[in-house]
Parts: structure tokens; sequence; C-alpha cells
């Protein structure tokens, strides 16, 4: 569980570049939550994360960040063990890589965890398997002449070799073709079944809506709401008054109900507005 | 003429086990001053690769790729391809070479030995465009990923090529922005008759370009207006999507409720509501 309570942030604090990223945050996110977060882009999602594992120092009187029982807002803070609880997934990881083999890389996180070289490397095999890749074929091979999405898998992987009991992700499938986007929600999905909170930042609302079950709406550092996803995409007003762009779905579901089709606008998916559709037209039909 | 033509170009690199792969096999098109070109296809399909082509930051291994008649290879032409042509990546992080932001986009046309009211002007309205204009002083490095990636096309803007390319430019962007991005760049199409290449996966984003190329395995697999969304196959074939109207629309017709082929959200919304009072009537 994540508890964050009245967290402010500020960047160059006392210097003619000073801004405020974040204002008086008040979230909850329970364990067992795919808890979505969106904005636009500079309203404060990536500096809120990065938070969760101590990237980011929380500032005096700037309010509390609470991981399970660890308190984020003391001076020392035990960083191995709230490292070992949260992993963290950056925007574009696949850049973040390094090693000269894809095993390395992944070994890389559970060895500074201070495992033994052998339950490191059984870790990183495990966490390569569950992130879809061909171990025998791929560990040995350099992360550098993988395709995108293969680059990005091997990334998700040095992190999910941590066993992380909170996974964080920042933009999980930006840049990734159609395909690659839902390997990347698949195997999110897959690892969640072990890590039971997934904590994700996203521009694409057609995913949001799919996929999670809470979402934050941060507007200029500010939190709008937490919402399910079918108070959020279904109500209009809530949407426009929160600055969030429709997902493809209600938009098409919006436009139907303009000419007279009554499909239900708090669809989620493309199912659901395809069986709408023919509910509606069928409905008439008959 | 054409503004931009690719004679057979073959481009190949060394991968990683030291074979050669080939990126892109013998393409030819050309591009228009004023089109609007969407270029789709899945990662690794070769669309980068064609983009910088197209402005001589690579040359090709065969054939040629000419602007205005030039080839890329001709060095001397190159300071001038590159002011009718400009590529915005789609890492705003690499791009940023100066500490404030209106430096940043004066960069291009300094370079360009303009006059410093011309620069000026310029700068202001680059910036304008894109919806920065409050942050002219700022610190890129201090701007979130969608502010830089603005930034950035502000950068190219200011240059004013004759032809921009965007590599998947709005890949970082939320949504507000990356429609925010297209009306830029689609008014730019509209008033300046600046020639756009759009690299993207978005597919709703391509169906708003008159014309959709689609690369599949470096080679192009078509070439067209959005009929070519009358052929699906070429799109899954190339590992893409369908605009989510266009794949409504084809489950629809396939349990018997003949909505049609429609090319915009618009019409599939009108082809549904004839179907659903035609049967009211009935």
């Amino acid at each position: 569980m994540i508890e964050i309570k009245n967290l402010s942030f500020t960047y160059s604090p006392k210097t003619p570049f000073t801004t405020q990223a974040l204002f008086d945050i008040n979230l909850r996110i329970e364990t067992g939550d795919f808890f979505g977060i969106i904005g636009s882009t500079g309203a404060g999602k990536s500096t809120l994360v990065s938070h969760f594992n101590g990237l980011t120092k929380i500032q005096k009187h700037s309010g509390a960040v609470i991981v399970d029982d660890i308190d984020l807002s003391v001076k020392k803070i035990d960083l191995k063990k709230l490292r070992a609880k949260v992993g963290m997934v950056f925007q574009y990881p696949e850049h973040q890589l390094f090693a000269d083999t894809v095993l390395k890389d992944v070994m890389f996180g559970p060895k500074n965890l201070g495992l033994s070289n052998a339950e490191a490397e059984k870790r990183a095999r495990d966490a390569i398997a569950l992130v879809g890749l061909d171990c025998a074929e791929i560990a040995e091979r350099s992360p550098f002449e993988l395709s995108g999405g293969q680059k990005r898998r091997v990334a998700l992987a040095g992190v999910i070799a941590m066993h992380p009991e909170i996974l964080v992700l920042d933009e999980p499938t930006a840049g990734l073709d159609p395909k690659g986007k839902r390997e990347i929600m698949d195997l999110i999905l897959r690892v969640k079944s072990d890590c039971p909170t997934v904590v994700m930042i996203s521009h694409n609302m057609d995913e949001i809506a799919e996929y999670c079950n809470k979402i934050a709406v941060l507007k200029h550092g500010r939190v709008m709401g937490v919402f399910s996803p079918r108070e959020l995409f279904g109500s209009e007003d809530l949407l426009e008054s929160c600055g969030v762009e429709l997902p493809l779905v209600t938009e098409l579901a919006v436009k139907l109900n303009a000419l007279g089709i009554a499909v239900d606008k708090s669809v989620l998916t493309e199912n659901e507005l395809f069986e709408e559709i023919k509910k509606a037209a069928g409905a008439k039909n008959a | 003429m054409s503004f931009l033509e690719f004679k057979n170009v073959e481009y190949s690199y060394v991968g990683g086990d030291d074979e050669l792969v080939s990126a892109l096999k013998d393409i030819s098109l050309t591009v228009e001053r004023g089109e609007f070109v969407a270029l789709v296809g899945c990662n690794g399909s070769g669309k980068s690769t064609l983009a910088r082509l197209c402005n001589g930051l690579i040359a090709p291994d065969g054939g040629e790729v000419l602007v205005d008649g030039k080839p890329t290879t001709d060095k001397s032409a190159l300071f001038d391809i590159r002011k009718k042509i400009g590529i915005v990546f789609q890492n705003p992080d690499n791009q940023m070479v100066t500490t404030i932001v209106e430096d940043d986009v004066a960069f291009g046309p300094e370079n360009l030995g303009l006059k410093p009211d011309e620069i000026r002007a310029r700068v202001d309205w680059a910036l304008k465009s894109v919806g920065m204009s409050e942050h002219a002083k700022s610190g890129p490095f201090r701007l979130s990923g969608g502010q830089k990636q603005r930034v950035a096309i502000a950068g190219v803007l200011a240059i004013k090529p004759e032809l921009m390319i965007l590599d998947e430019a709005t890949g970082m962007l939320d949504p507000n922005g990356r429609r925010e991005v297209l009306e830029v760049v689609k008014k730019l199409n509209r008033d300046e008759n600046m020639a756009v290449i759009m690299i993207t996966h978005f597919m709703e984003e391509a169906a708003a370009a008159d014309r959709i190329i689609v690369l599949n395995k470096g080679s192009i697999a078509a070439d067209g207006g959005k009929e070519l969304f009358n052929t699906p196959e070429v799109f899954e074939d190339a590992g893409l999507d369908l605009p989510l109207y266009v794949r409504l629309a084809r489950r629809l017709n396939d349990i018997g409720m003949d909505v049609g082929c429609p090319l915009t959200a618009d019409e599939f919304a009108a082809a549904v509501a004839a179907i659903a009072t035609e049967g009211g009537k009935r």
C-alpha cells in the first residue's frame, strides 16, 4: 500500500527557477490496485511517482509518503528495503540497458539486492521467460541488437527479477507499435499475479480504461479526483472538468448518441461498444 | 520535377552478428510540395531509416534520393536540402542544444544567417504555434517530456522548412498535446503549403492524412488515400491496427449489419444511424 499525505514538491526552491510541481497531494493506493495516473504533460505525474522509491526526496514540511511500513518522510530511509519492494520502470526503459549481455543486464538488479550469483541468475532467467522471451536464445546476446519491443521487455525483466511487490510504470507502452503495446500490457497482467500492486502512468486512455480499477487525475500538480473507469469515462462533465481526453471507444459512443443511437457512453472496450451497437441497432431492427 | 523523389533506394546496415541487414528495399516514391503524408509501419519496418534518407542524414546504398532534383549525396547541396526538409525526432532530449528554450529555437534560424529581428519574429511565432510562449525563458531540461517535444518542433518550425518530417514526434505527448501538434502541423500544411510526412503508430492520426504509405519489412506495401482502409489485409500484414471505427465496421458487416466501409468516425456513426432508423421504419 502507498499512502500519500499532503505531499508537495518544488523544483529548485529559493532560486529564480523555482517551480512548484505538486500541491498538497493526498492519495491511497491499496494492495491489489491497478492504479492509473493520468494528466497532461507537466501535470506532475512523473514527479509524484519518483517519490515512491525514494528517488525524489520529500522536502521539509511537504507532507509524507508511506509505502507499507516504510515512512519516506524521515531522514534515513532504508533505501535497499524500499527498492526491493517498489520496482520502477521509467519512460523508455530500454535507454537504460547497459550490460553486454541480456542475462547480465537483468541480473544487475537482483545482485544489487545482495543475492548470490546463482540466485540472481535464476531470478533473471525466470523474469526473461515471464516477459515472453526465449532465455536460451537471448541470454548471451547483446541487448543492443534486439528490436525496440524486445529491448523494452528486457528492461522490464530487470525490474521484475527484483520481485517487487509494487510495480510503478511510467508510460510503459509509449513509442511501441500496436502489437508491441498489446504484448507489454499482457505481460503486465501476467506480472500482476505475483506483484499485486501496479501503478501506471499513461496517456493512452484506451489502456487506462481497459486495465485500471482506479484512476487518479492530476492537473497542474493537483489531484482532481480518484475515480473508477466507468465513473470517469462515463461522465462527460467529469472528463471536461478534469481536462481528460476521451478514449476512442467513448468518443465513438458519444458520436453515436449524438445521432440518436442510444449506446452506453461508459463503455470501456471495443468489445463492449460492439455489443452495445449490436443491441442498439438490433433492438430497433427487431 | 518532384519536390522529393526516391528512385529505387536501397539501404542496409551491419547488424549485431556482423551480417548485413537490409532496412529498405527498392523504394521508389515521390512527395510533392503541400502534401500531407502519413508513413506507417510497425517497429523495425524501416520508417525512421526512410526519414533520415530524405535530408541526407544517411546516404542510400543504392538508388538516389533527390530534393528539387538535387541528390542528397551532393555535399554542396546539403545545406540547402536541410533548409528545405526538417526532421523532428522521437526523443526530445537528444534534440536540445542550449540552456534556454528560446535560444534553442533560435539555433536553426541563426544558422541560416537571418537578421536578428527576423530571428526574433520566427522564434516568437514558432513558440506560439506550439503553445510554449510562456516557457520561452525556461531551461529546456526543466520541462516535461511533452513540453520539450513541442520546443523541438518549434526549433524545426523556425527554419520554415518546405517539408517537415515528424518521426513519431507525438509519441511522448499526451492526447491533448498530440492533437495540438497535429492541428499546428495541419494548419502549416494548409496555410503555408508546408508538406508533412508524419511517421506514426496511431492509425487515427494516420487517418487524418491525405495519403498513407504503409511500410512492411523495408518495402512499400501500399501507397494511397483513405480508401486503403477498404483493404485491411494491407495493414494487418504490416502488423498494424486499423482505426477503431474500421475494426467495428468490419465486425458489424460480418454479422450482417451492413455499414459498408466508412473512412472516418463520423461516416461510421452515420452508417450505424442509417441502419438503426431503417430498422425502426420497418
